[in-house]
C-alpha cells in the first residue's frame, strides 16, 4: 500500500499503465494461442491421415517408398533427402560461419566489423526464393560443368544444399561470433601470458571454451536448414527418391509439401492429409533441435559466472 | 412518349429471365449491352468494351496457354475487368469449380468425370462442356539426345514404366538410366497418359525409378533439357515454346503435326475443354461474354499458341451449347 501512496504519478496514469500491461499480455497470449492452434490443427489433420486404412504408423516411419496415390506411404525417402540437403548445408555453413565468427571476434578491428556485419545482415535478408533461383541457374550449371552433365542431374541435392549453406551462413556466423565473444577475456590473457599467438589462443583456448555456445549455433542452423523450403523446392527435385547420391534429384519433406499444397491434389484425398503428417514431423524435428539448442545455451551462459 | 414505352418494354423483356430466376440485383444499365447485332463465326458478336465485372478461371496447365492468350486478346480489345487464369491441373480446377464453387470457368484437358458432375450438382451447378481445341501430347527428349527418334506405344509403356535403363527398351540404346519428368498426379495430362499408355493404371508410372513430377510444365522442360537421357511429356504448346532445346518423338511412326492430328492419325491427340454453367453465365454476363468471345476467335489463336483446332462439328456443338445456355437473353 505504502509504495502506491508514494508513487510519483497520479492514479489515472496507473490505470492506463494497467491497461497497457493488459494489452501487452494479451498480445503475448495471442502468439502462444496461435502456436497452440497450429499444433492442434496439425495434430487433427495428421490424425485423419493415420486413420486412413491404407496408412500404418510403421509403414509411414520405416517405408522406403513414398507415392501416396498408389498406396506407398514410407517417409524415409523424403526424410533422407531433407537430412542430406541439410547435412550439405551444414558442411558449408559451419566451417565458414565459424571462421567468420573467429575472425570477427578475435582479429577484426571495429572499423572492419562495422562494414562486414551489415553485409552479413543483407545476406540474411535476401528472400529464400532468390537463393532458389541462384541454385538452379548458377550453382547447378557450375556443378555440372565441373563434374559433368552425366554425373550431376539437372535437379540435385548438392546444389540445393550448398546454396542452403550460404543462406544460413549469416545466422551461423553471427551466433558463432556471439558465442566466442562471450568467452571471458581472462582466458585469452592467460593464454597470451603463456606465449601463445592469437591463432593458437583462438583455436586452442577460445573455441573450446565456447564449444557449448557453438553447438547451440550448430543445432539452430540445422533446424533452419531442415525447415528451409523454397531452395529445395526449386532446385533439389520434385520426385521422392531413396538415394544417397548427392548429385541426384530427390524431393525433401518441405519440397513435397510445397508441390502438394500448390494445387496438385484434391483436398479430401490422403495425399492432401499426408502433408499435415509431414508438417507435424518437421515441427517435432525443429522443435526438438531448438529446445536442445536453448538448453545448451542456457547452460553455457552460467558457466563462467 | 411512345418511344419511351417501347424502350421500357424492351428493357423489361431483357430483364425478365433474370427476375424469373429470382435475381434481385438488377443493374441500371443493361448487363448484356456487350451483345452486338451481327453474328460472328456463328455466335452473337461480343464487344469487350461493354463487359464489366471480373472472371475467375482455373484448371489444366495444358489449356492454360490458350486461355491465357484468349484472356489477353479479350483485354486487348477493351475488356476492363480482371480475368484470372490459374494453372493448377484439371483435377484441382474441377475441385474449385464443383466443390468450393470459387471459379466461373474450369479449364480441363480431360472430360469431366461423373463423380465431379454429381459434386457440382450438390452446389447447384450443372457443368456445360465447351470443346475449344485439340492437343497432341508431346513426348520429348533433350535436343542432345541423338538415339531416340520414334517409339511405339509398347515402348512408351516401358520407358515410363518398368525399364530402368534405355538399353532395357531397345538393345541399341545406351545403358544409361532413364530420367523421367512427368506432370503431377492430379493433372489431366497424367490421367490421359495413364489411360492411353497404361490402360488406366497409374501404378507402373509412379513405381518407376528416377521419376520427377511437377504441375509446372516449365520445370519438366528444364529437367528434360538438362540430360540426353531424360524424357518427359506435356502439352504440345510447351514443346513449341521450347523447340530449340527439345526433340519431339514420333509415336508409332506418326509425327506430331497438324496434318496428322487433324487426320486423326496421331495416337496421343486429345481434346481441350472449358467448363462453365448456365446459371453462372446468365448471372455473370461477363462470363458468358468471355466464353462467347473465346469460341468465336479460338481458331485464330489456337495454332499460334501451339495447339490444333477442334474439329468443326465439336466447335459447332460448343457454340450451340453457348446459345442454349443463353437462350432468350440476346
Amino acid at each position: 500500500m505504502k509504495s502506491i501512496q508514494t508513487h510519483p504519478f497520479n492514479k489515472k496514469l496507473r490505470i492506463r499503465e494497467a491497461f497497457i500491461e493488459g494489452a501487452l499480455f494479451l498480445f503475448a497470449l495471442l502468439s502462444i494461442a496461435i502456436t497452440v492452434s497450429i499444433v492442434v490443427i496439425l495434430l487433427r489433420e495428421s490424425l485423419l491421415f493415420f486413420e486412413s486404412d491404407e496408412v500404418t504408423l510403421s509403414g509411414f516411419l520405416f517405408g522406403t517408398k513414398w507415392q501416396p496415390m498408389i498406396g506407398y506411404f514410407g517417409v524415409l525417402p523424403l526424410l533422407n533427402a531433407t537430412l542430406m540437403t541439410s547435412l550439405i548445408a551444414m558442411i558449408v555453413a559451419l566451417p565458414l560461419g565459424l571462421a567468420v565468427g573467429i575472425y570477427l571476434s578475435e582479429y577484426a578491428d571495429e572499423k572492419f566489423k562495422s562494414v562486414v556485419k551489415p553485409v552479413l545482415e543483407v545476406l540474411a535478408g535476401i528472400p529464400s526464393i532468390v537463393y532458389g533461383y541462384f541454385a538452379l541457374t548458377f550453382m547447378t550449371p557450375l556443378l555440372r560443368s565441373i563434374f559433368g552433365d552425366d554425373v550431376v542431374q539437372m535437379y540435385n541435392m548438392m546444389s540445393a544444399g550448398i546454396v542452403m549453406g550460404i543462406l544460413i551462413l549469416p545466422l551461423v556466423a553471427t551466433m558463432a561470433e556471439d558465442a566466442i565473444a562471450a568467452v571471458p577475456v581472462e582466458l585469452r590473457l592467460a593464454s597470451y601470458a603463456l606465449g601463445a599467438t592469437t591463432l593458437e589462443t583462438s583455436i586452442k583456448v577460445v573455441v573450446p571454451a565456447a564449444l557449448s555456445g557453438l553447438s547451440a549455433t550448430f543445432l539452430l542452423g540445422l533446424s533452419r536448414a531442415i525447415g528451409e523450403t523454397m531452395i529445395v523446392a526449386l532446385a533439389a527435385g520434385a520426385g521422392p527418391k531413396m538415394t544417397f547420391n548427392f548429385f541426384e534429384g530427390a524431393e525433401t519433406i518441405t519440397g513435397y509439401i510445397v508441390r502438394i499444397s500448390g494445387g496438385d491434389v484434391s483436398y479430401n484425398s490422403v495425399d492432401y492429409t499426408s502433408i499435415f503428417a509431414l508438417g507435424l514431423m518437421l515441427f517435432f524435428m525443429t522443435f526438438t533441435l531448438n529446445m536442445i539448442s536453448r538448453e545448451i545455451s542456457a547452460r553455457y551462459q552460467t558457466e563462467y559466472e | 412518349m411512345k418511344k419511351t414505352v417501347l424502350m421500357l418494354m424492351i428493357v423489361s423483356a431483357l430483364f425478365l429471365p433474370l427476375f424469373a430466376q429470382g435475381q434481385s440485383d438488377a443493374q441500371e444499365s443493361d448487363p448484356f449491352s456487350w451483345i452486338e447485332d451481327q453474328m460472328i463465326n456463328g455466335l452473337p458478336g461480343v464487344n469487350p468494351i461493354e463487359v464489366t465485372g471480373n472472371i475467375v478461371t482455373a484448371g489444366s496447365s495444358t489449356v492454360f496457354p490458350l486461355s491465357e492468350r484468349m484472356a489477353e486478346r479479350f483485354t486487348e480489345e477493351g475488356y476492363n475487368g480482371t480475368i484470372t487464369v490459374d494453372s493448377i491441373g484439371s483435377g484441382a480446377g474441377f475441385e474449385r469449380f464443383t466443390v468450393a464453387g470459387e471459379t466461373d470457368i474450369s479449364n480441363a484437358s480431360r472430360p469431366i468425370k461423373a463423380k465431379e458432375i454429381d459434386q457440382a450438382k450438390k452446389i447447384g451447378r450443372n457443368p456445360i462442356e465447351f470443346k475449344v481445341g485439340t492437343d497432341a501430347l508431346a513426348v520429348t527428349v533433350s535436343a542432345e539426345n541423338t538415339f531416340v527418334k520414334d517409339v511405339t506405344m509398347d515402348e512408351l509403356a516401358m520407358i515410363f514404366g518398368s525399364a530402368t535403363y534405355w538399353s532395357d527398351v531397345r538393345s541399341t540404346w545406351p545403358r544409361q538410366q532413364i530420367q523421367r519428368f512427368i506432370p503431377g498426379t492430379d493433372s489431366g495430362t497424367f490421367d490421359y497418359f495413364s489411360e492411353e499408355v497404361f490402360d488406366k493404371d497409374p501404378a507402373p508410372m509412379l513405381n518407376a525409378s528416377n521419376l520427377q513430377l511437377s504441375e509446372d510444365d516449365n520445370i519438366l522442360v528444364q529437367g528434360i533439357e538438362g540430360s540426353p537421357y531424360a524424357i518427359g511429356y506435356f502439352g504440345y504448346a510447351y514443346y513449341v515454346e521450347n523447340k530449340d532445346k527439345l526433340n519431339v518423338l514420333a509415336i508409332e511412326g506418326v509425327e506430331a503435326n497438324e496434318d496428322n492430328v487433324n487426320a486423326g492419325l496421331y495416337p496421343l491427340a486429345r481434346p481441350l475443354f472449358l467448363y462453365s454453367d448456365a446459371t453462372i453465365m446468365r448471372e455473370k454476363p461477363q462470363v458468358a461474354a468471355f466464353i462467347g468471345f473465346y469460341l468465336a476467335y479460338v481458331n485464330e489463336e489456337v495454332t499460334r499458341v501451339g495447339y490444333f483446332p477442334a474439329d468443326d462439328a465439336a466447335l459447332a456443338a460448343s457454340k450451340q451449347g453457348w446459345l442454349d445456355a443463353m437462350e432468350g437473353l440476346y
